[in-house]
């Protein structure tokens, strides 16, 4: 009788929790599916590459500048933050008794939780006020800042999963410190490092909140130089989304439908890597 | 007498710990010597100490000289690279890069150090690095696969490969068999008599039967002390210490 009593509350549990790992798993599949409804239809290559329609009359137009715009601002922001991140992640790993090294750790934990609308004030602060515009590489400083403690740490993790033995091994080449680490060991913790990259690249294309202080967002225009203002595909969600304008409306849920296609392929390219991996 | 090496009054601390105790030793060119002691006497460290890889630790310190053709590795101005391009290294568990090919797995020390001119030197050089280990005939067709599919032993032979073509003086060996199985133990144990021909080789060993039968020269090393040291026959045959004569006969570590 009590054997059977504790069986059924061990099913009842068990059906409690499964339930509940289902249901956070729920708002994913809701945002897909609401997002793809909405604004799939809106996706050819056209509006990739137009310019958005104007509010009222005019053709269906697309989000060529934002596109463009993300595109700089995520190569740019990779080529700051992800070098930073890249060379602060291999000395947490290597130096990871100094002192230097555990602060710097402890701050870039830190970083990570930090609001990211304090970095793109950080960087209107440091950028856009003194230029008295506001600009591209504004918005590249402040998504840099933003993916640095992402590479950062990632990196960190990939050179540390390097076994010992292997980094005795390419020490005893008689090789420099850079080459061991840069020519011998990198290609050991590729995939690592690779997943690393492309985290700090679906966090830079997807941020918005550091560049509603720094890049405005330009609506007409594709690129005018770094010092420029210039569009992404986030920021255009926001401003459309909030525009009083049916047309414009549209072109945030298909712009939500691109961005939403762009992060869903480089989780599923880092999820391949990850796969690769050989024990 | 010209020595391939000489340690003197070496000392190395981890931390507050003194793990190698005022060693002094000489090893003669083109002999086998082989360093002996239970585990965690700090043969392993010892080893480590001569081509600086030791460096690599944070937390070990080394107080003394290592002399290799008079100069003092430790001492000022000397570039830790040419010091570890002296010796070629063969380590415990076989550790070829996994991700890269047999032939590349070779390659890379002499591409990197710049010790050859082109592609065919290379290719010459990783030859006769292989057939020198005894490995050639069997990856010849495979050059280009990943030194992954090797067995345990080839994969030793290829780390061993790996080491000579840096064109080092000295090979250092630590416990080289201690994760083969005894048929490519003994074929490791035959290369290298094969090999004191062209280097010389100090090899680390917790089995005393290892040292009687491959070394010329055999150190005894016992909580970081040097315990004994002399001809291979005499220290198995005639132990002038009561340590080293358990030690031999199999009743310690």
């Amino acid at each position: 009788m009590r054997l059977n009593k504790r069986k059924i509350i061990d099913r009842l549990m068990l059906g409690i929790i499964s339930a509940l790992a289902i249901a956070s798993a729920i708002p994913i599949f809701a945002i897909a599916v609401n997002v793809y409804s909405e604004g799939a239809r809106y996706i050819s290559l056209n509006f990739l590459i137009d310019l958005p329609p104007p509010p009222v009359g005019g053709g269906g137009g697309g989000i060529g500048p934002a596109l463009v715009g993300t595109l700089v601002l995520v190569a740019l922001a990779l080529a700051i933050g992800g070098s930073i991140g890249f060379f602060t992640g291999l000395y947490l790993s290597e130096f990871s008794h100094t002192r230097l090294a555990q602060y710097t750790q402890m701050f870039l934990q830190v970083m990570v939780e930090f609001p990211t609308i304090i970095v793109g004030l950080f960087a209107y602060m440091i950028l856009v006020a003194p230029l008295k515009r506001f600009n591209a590489l504004a918005g590249a400083i402040a998504l840099s800042i933003v993916i640095i403690p992402y590479i950062a740490l990632n990196v960190r993790e990939a050179y540390k999963s390097i076994p010992y033995t292997l980094k005795e091994a390419a020490f005893s080449l008689g090789v420099s410190a850079p080459i061991a680490y840069l020519r011998i060991l990198l290609s050991a913790a590729r995939r690592g490092v690779l997943t690393a990259l492309l985290i700090g690249l679906a966090k830079a294309a997807g941020e918005t909140a550091p560049l509603l202080l720094t890049i405005l967002g330009t609506t007409f225009t594709y690129f005018g130089g770094l010092d420029q203002p210039i569009n992404a595909i986030p920021l255009l969600i926001y401003n459309f989304a909030l525009s009083p304008y049916e047309k414009w409306h549209q072109v945030a849920w298909g712009a939500a439908a691109v961005l939403l296609t762009i992060i869903l392929a480089i989780f599923i390219v880092s999820r391949l890597i990850v796969k690769e991996v050989k024990v | 007498m010209s020595w391939a090496i000489e340690v003197q009054n070496l000392n190395v601390w981890y931390g507050d710990k003194h793990i190698i105790k005022n060693v002094s030793f000489r090893v003669p060119k083109n002999v086998i010597f082989a360093i002996m002691g239970p585990s965690g006497c700090g043969k392993s460290t010892l080893l480590r100490a001569m081509n600086r890889l030791l460096d690599l630790n944070p937390h070990a310190r080394v107080e003394g000289q290592v002399k290799i053709n008079g100069i003092n590795i430790y001492g000022d101005n000397v570039d830790v690279t040419w010091v570890r391009r002296q010796f070629g290294m063969v380590f415990q568990i076989p550790n070829p890069f996994p991700h890269l090919s047999i032939y590349e797995n070779v390659a890379l020390g002499p591409k990197l150090n710049g010790l050859v001119k082109d592609k065919s030197q290379l290719d010459e050089l990783v030859k006769q690095a292989l057939q020198k280990a005894y490995l050639w005939d069997e990856v010849k067709n495979d050059l280009r696969k990943p030194a992954s599919m090797l067995s345990g032993g080839q994969q030793q032979r290829l780390c061993i490969a790996r080491a000579l073509a840096l064109k080092p003086r000295i090979i250092l060996m630590d416990e080289p068999t201690a994760n083969l199985d005894p048929v490519a133990s003994s074929k490791i144990e035959e290369l290298l008599l094969e090999l004191k021909e062209d280097y010389t080789i100090i090899i680390v060993t917790h089995n005393p039967q290892q040292a009687a039968r491959v070394s010329d020269y055999v150190a005894f090393l016992y909580m970081g002390e040097l315990i004994e040291i002399g001809e291979t026959s005499t220290v198995f045959t005639r132990p002038s210490n009561i340590l080293t004569e358990k030690y031999v006969l199999g009743r310690m570590g």
